[in-house]
């Protein structure tokens, strides 16, 4: 299984990266919310501009979507989108146990998937010696249009992109977040050079 | 006195990181797996003295390796090196008979003192 041309040995070495990113946001949100975070292997996948509404159709009965862009050195880019499901955003304003006045669970759950967002990226980006910054995270509400027209607007003249899709399963309030990450073709040519650099040093 | 090493990881690269971390005495000859379904398959079919494992793998994960390994009554030496650095993760790991918990990605000084500490090196 390849993606942009990506070998084997270069996908492994993708997967390795987003390991280890995804360990320390899941330590970070284990923390936050005092709880354990359940982790799978990720998936990646390739999808083109068309795909990529399609695949994210599936996610539209998402109560709660934050989107957040990050933007790095050397043309590193992509949109991160942190999906919660109807029943979990109730829970999850249980879980994180603010006062009812004090922040409305729409800002505690742009907290919290600004917390995953930004320490997976800053991870990601320190092992392949690049630096992040971010676009204000923005909360798209349940209402299925909304969703779908705003990633429109954010990947429209992308023809491919990279699709990572992590799993963050806090087992104790059976409650999940996926976190999607989707990546230019562009961005993943740059990424595919310092991946080579990594390799060679094997 | 030589061990018998196996190196569990679902990731070619971080495989590669962990025996390059080696000291050649334990790299030499070690065996390989890239899930858990393997591991045991390798632990059951032959005497394992230092495993070092993952946790993040399909098949059976590296949790399911270590309670494999306890229903099976082995006792390798095992040292986990995970990316998932929770700490309830770790005190997990060393419930289950780990020796140690070391983070990825891994590094030779500290994988080193590790085996020191056990008397491998």
């Amino acid at each position: 299984m390849t993606h942009f041309n990506l070998n084997e040995d270069q996908q492994d070495c993708l997967q390795e990266l987003i390991n280890v990113a995804m360990g320390q946001a899941s330590d970070q949100l284990a923390r936050y919310l005092d709880t354990f975070v359940y982790l799978k292997v990720p998936s990646i996948e390739q999808v083109s501009s068309s795909q990529i509404s399609d695949t994210l159709k599936v996610e539209e009965s998402a109560a709660a979507v934050v989107s957040q862009g990050f933007f790095g050195y050397e043309g590193i880019r992509g949109e991160a989108l942190l999906v919660y499901q109807p029943k979990d955003s109730d829970r999850l304003a249980d879980l994180l146990g603010y006062e009812p006045d004090e922040l409305s669970v729409e800002e505690q759950i742009i907290d919290l998937s600004s917390i995953l967002t930004t320490t997976f990226l800053n991870v990601f980006a320190s092992q392949i010696d690049n630096q992040m910054s971010y676009s204000a995270p923005r909360f798209l509400s349940s209402a299925a249009s909304n969703f779908s027209d705003h990633i429109e607007q954010h990947t429209f003249n992308w023809d491919l992109a990279l699709k990572v899709k992590i799993t963050y399963q806090v087992t104790d309030y059976s409650f999940n977040c996926d976190m999607i990450l989707l990546i230019p073709e562009s961005a993943i040519v740059n990424i595919t050079q310092v991946i080579d650099r990594i390799l060679e040093e094997f | 006195m030589s061990f018998s090493v196996l190196v569990c990881d679902d990731s070619n690269l971080a495989r590669k990181q962990v025996l390059r971390s080696l000291p050649e005495s334990l790299s030499a000859d070690a065996k390989i797996a890239t899930n858990g379904v393997e591991a045991l398959k390798i632990l059951r079919g032959q005497s394992i003295d230092v495993l070092f494992l993952d946790l993040t793998m399909p098949e059976i994960d590296g949790l399911g390796v270590l309670q494999g390994i306890q229903k099976l009554g082995l006792s390798p030496k095992i040292f986990v090196i995970s990316a998932d650095i929770q700490p309830e993760m770790q005190n997990k790991v060393l419930e289950l008979g780990a020796k140690a918990f070391i983070r990825k990605p891994v590094k030779a000084e500290v994988l080193n003192q590790h085996l020191q500490e056990h008397g491998l090196i």
